[in-house]
């Protein structure tokens, strides 16, 4: 956590703005996903698997009550399903609140807007409609997620 | 706040379309104006039985009152112009210058209505529309200014014979006529039948719920909106399942325990507390139906008394929503089909005014509502040969179906034995359209008609909507959950019998159920077509007999568990376009199972129309076959076997020896107060009698109008026998069988009645039941 040099940082760069962001797993690449959206992480979330739905669900998860849908970030991008424990991100979109499958869950970040990239134009079209740009870290990159687009409903009609 | 009533989901729905465009103010004001008026419709329907109430009449006046007096603030000019008319007539009434006859209640109930209207455009549209209330306004005066030109009349018009009870009422019929516009209906004429709702049972209620609605009770209420019920009922829904855990976990460590078992008792009382918030009166429906059995009496020309019983059963709010279509059809089907007009009922010797009953009362986990009149019935016959001329069943089989099979056809779509369509009824489309809202909420639709005495129609209703029995079956190492509603039996076929009993026609899997085959629709390669199966035979295979909207299927599934009350979610909206699934719910162990759609399954599995009409036939020929071949319970007593006709079996009980007790040497059984002759030939009693624990079965079969018991030490089995002791004797005395394969004695039930000993005995139990009173 930075929490130490956010002062550091305002005085520095002031027209730059700061973002948190939680960062997530997924195979070897670290996503992120500003906090903003997150109402809750749910750690060792075991999915009932549904079948005949999109591929992109990764399950059924039991949230407070109500039944929710999840979306594995894996799945969507194509990548092998993992065996094990998944950590669930619980995200609320303007369909509703919806579950985000991960590998795990890391740290919180404090990013600048100073450090942040668009989507590279190689990336290919399903990735870029997913993905909101990068923030270049010390040693790595942060891929940010676009929380909006994960939407359930909004997948489906992407697939259709 | 007046009403003690929670935010009902008729509201909150109505006014979804308007939220965020409507001001609090109005929001409040709509749903204020909304009780008052369904206040002010009861109040005048049970005016008209009582036309010199004050407090009735006080009670209208307030309503129209108030709403006059918001839309004033709140600018609705409309609304106020048109409130204004009706309080200056109800001024009037209640000063006594007016009298609550016909015309004026009539006059006034249009006033209800266009004052309904104008509030729903507002509602919808947050403005009052453009209409002309002009023609209405009109009317109301119509029907007071007599009443003011009276009063200016010389005096000695006045002081003469009450000028208000019976003056003004002569000028209006003839008036209205010619100056009528076409777009108010006219004024219903007193003919010569007249509606009497709202007798005394339901005067009553009404009286209660206006005291409560006034005094201190309406410091001590609340609106609460539905969505945030339902919110707090998830959440102690959370709360029970993370309880269960608590409990599992803290189960050795004693300190816990207490803690865990305190928690366990709140949550209990707090789930109760949630439950209730949402439960409503079904006074709140009822309500409405002295108004619809006065306008459609009316219009009918019956004269009809309305009879309301049990209003105070609550029921879940959003259950109350569905059932109220379907009460209101089968409200009209009894005036209309049922209750006959006054002159046919003189002739058939009755009350020339019939009487319709609603009913509603508590049993167990239902509510039963009844629906029922003095009419005449349904005549069976007719049924029978409408149902052959609609083709909705063949003659053959018209012929072979009981009375009451017969009387369950009126719920196929299409069906109407009224020989003249009317307005009213006889579209065909009552009967289904009932029983398919009442099924959609899980609850079962009953008819029960005598010709010529009435007719009965029962709806039971769950209590809550949310929570449905269903059994959980395994398929693809997950659990899924099955709505009990569907099913109707369940065949266990093991691995090694799968090959033979499982035969296929191409590459569709069919068992015969009974002689009939039935199409099998595997659930596993249903759910993930092209994945790899395991064949029938190298695993336990479960058929689940599932009747869906008359599509008859087997389902197979790989496992059962136990049935579970289940409460039902919600599924995403993309999950429910898959279509196989109607929710989802979390099962006891914390685990999540998906409910399956039996309708939808059939349907993707692709169980045709043509499956359909052969399943129907074949439901119905098995009905007929197991008639003709009669079905025995085998059971076993003192060592022989015998066996029971099945039916004539009501019930098998399991109880302690001690319960049986002796009048003279026979045994009886105290059953609830009556008594039960038990027969022990096979010397079961005796057997068991000086072991103080012994728990004894007994059978209880009908016989002719009594009923007998008949003591035996095991039931083994239901088999079919055939009638070989028919030829001898049409006495079932001394009859034999062969059930599986052995010759076996007929337990002679007229037997039991014959015996010397138990003529004698019959006086003598009545004696001891007079002595025990």
């Amino acid at each position: 956590m930075s929490t130490a040099t956010i002062p550091l940082q305002r005085k520095e760069k002031t027209a730059a703005t700061l973002l948190e962001t939680c960062t997530v797993r997924v195979g070897s690449t670290t996503f992120g996903m500003p906090i903003t959206y997150i109402l809750e992480i749910v750690g060792a979330a075991r999915p009932q698997p549904v079948p005949l739905a999109p591929v992109f669900v990764g399950g059924l998860v039991h949230y407070r009550g109500d039944v929710l849908t999840t979306v594995s970030l894996r799945q969507l991008l194509g990548l092998p399903p993992k065996e094990g424990r998944q950590d669930l991100l619980v995200l609320e979109s303007a369909g509703g609140i919806f579950g985000l499958l991960v590998d795990s869950v890391g740290e919180v970040l404090t990013v600048s807007s100073a450090d942040h990239e668009p989507n590279p134009s190689i990336l290919d079209e399903r990735r870029r409609a997913l993905l909101a740009g990068a923030y270049k870290l010390k040693d790595s990159l942060l891929v940010m997620l676009a929380p909006e687009q994960l939407d359930p409903m909004r997948l489906s009609a992407a697939l259709a | 706040m007046k009403a003690l009533r929670v935010l009902c989901a008729g509201c909150s729905s109505r006014r979804g379309g308007c939220v965020g465009a409507m001001d609090e103010l109005t929001r409040e004001f709509l749903i204020e104006s909304q009780e008052g008026l369904d206040r002010m419709e009861r109040c005048l329907t049970d005016l008209e039985e009582r036309p010199r109430d004050a407090g009735l009449i006080g009670d209208i006046f307030r309503s129209v009152h108030t709403i006059k007096g918001t839309t004033g603030f709140l600018g609705f000019k409309r609304l106020e112009k048109l409130a204004h008319a009706g309080e200056n007539l109800l001024g009037l009434l209640r000063e006594g210058k007016l009298t609550a006859d016909r015309p004026l209640i009539t006059g006034l109930l249009q006033l209800l209505d266009g004052l309904r209207s104008i509030l729903k455009t507002i509602e919808a549209e947050a403005a009052e529309g453009a209409g002309d209330d002009a023609a209405l306004i009109d009317r109301l005066e119509e029907l007071y200014v007599p009443a003011k030109e009276k009063a200016k009349q010389p005096a000695h018009a006045k002081a003469g014979a009450r000028p208000a009870s019976a003056a003004p009422i002569e000028p209006v019929k003839p008036k209205p006529v010619p100056a009528e516009p076409s777009s108010v209906p006219p004024l219903a004429q007193p003919e010569g039948p007249v509606a009497d709702a709202a007798p005394a049972p339901h005067e009553a209620e009404g009286d209660a719920a206006r005291s409560r609605t006034q005094g201190s009770a309406a410091e001590s209420t609340l609106r609460v909106d539905v969505t945030l019920l339902n919110r707090m009922m998830n959440l102690v829904g959370e709360l029970v399942l993370t309880r269960n855990q608590v409990l599992q976990a803290t189960s050795a460590d004693p300190s816990m325990t207490m803690l865990s078992r305190r928690l366990d008792m709140v949550t209990a009382d707090l789930r109760e507390s949630v439950m209730k918030a949402r439960m409503q009166p079904v006074s709140n429906i009822f309500s409405k139906m002295p108004r619809i059995v006065r306008d459609l009496s009316q219009s009918l020309g019956r004269r009809v008394r309305l009879q309301v019983e049990g209003q105070e059963t609550e029921l879940d709010k959003s259950l109350l929503e569905a059932i109220k279509d379907p009460l209101t059809h089968a409200v009209r089907n009894s005036l209309d089909h049922g209750i006959e007009p006054p002159d046919v009922r003189e002739a058939a010797g009755k009350n020339p005014e019939g009487t319709l009953k609603l009913r509603a009362a508590q049993e167990g986990s239902h509510v039963i509502i009844e629906i029922s009149d003095d009419g005449a019935g349904i005549a069976v016959e007719k049924i029978r040969q409408k149902a052959i001329e609609r083709g909705l069943i063949n003659a053959d089989r018209a012929a072979h179906l009981a009375e009451r099979e017969l009387l369950q056809l009126i719920f196929l779509p299409g069906f109407s034995t009224a020989s003249a369509v009317t307005n009213v009824s006889g579209r065909g489309v009552g009967m289904d359209v009932v029983r398919t809202n009442v099924e959609k909420i899980g609850g079962k639709v009953e008819i029960d008609s005598r010709a010529g005495k009435g007719t009965t129609l029962r709806l039971r209703i769950p209590l809550t909507l949310a929570i449905i029995p269903a059994l959980i079956v395994r398929s693809l190492n997950q659990s899924f959950a099955l709505p009990q509603g569907a099913l109707s039996e369940l065949v266990h076929i093991p691995p090694e019998q799968a090959a033979a009993a499982i035969e296929w026609i191409e590459k569709a899997p069919l068992y015969r159920l009974r002689g009939k085959l039935l199409p099998l629709v595997f659930l596993d390669r249903l759910l993930m077509p092209g994945g790899e199966h395991k064949i029938a035979a190298e695993r336990d295979n479960f058929i689940a007999v599932l009747d869906a909207d008359g599509r008859r299927f087997g389902l197979v599934v790989d496992g059962l568990a136990d049935p579970e009350e289940i409460v039902v979610k919600p599924l995403s909206t993309v999950l429910k376009g898959i279509g196989l699934y109607s929710g989802a719910t979390v099962l006891g162990n914390a685990d999540l199972a998906l409910i399956l759609d039996p309708g939808s399954i059939a349907m993707k599995a692709g169980v045709t129309l043509q499956d359909e009409e052969s399943a129907r036939a074949a439901e119905e020929e098995t009905g007929a076959e197991a008639v003709k071949s009669l079905e025995y319970l085998l059971v076993e007593a003192g060592g022989r076997q015998a066996a029971v006709l099945l039916s004539d079996v009501l019930r098998i009980e399991q109880l302690p020896l001690s319960r049986i007790e002796y009048i003279g040497y026979r045994p009886v059984l105290n059953f609830e107060g009556q008594l039960l002759p038990v027969e022990d030939s096979g010397g079961v009693l005796t057997a068991a009698q000086g072991n103080p624990n012994a728990q004894i079965i007994v059978v209880v079969c009908r016989e002719g109008n009594r009923q007998v018991g008949i003591a035996v030490s095991h039931v083994l089995d239901v088999a079919g026998g055939g009638d070989l002791f028919e030829a001898g004797s049409a006495q079932r005395t001394g009859g034999v069988t062969l059930l599986k394969n052995r010759v076996t004695g007929v337990v002679d039930l007229c037997g039991v009645a014959t015996l010397p000993a138990a003529q004698a005995a019959q006086p003598e139990w009545s004696q001891v039941g007079e002595a025990a009173l």
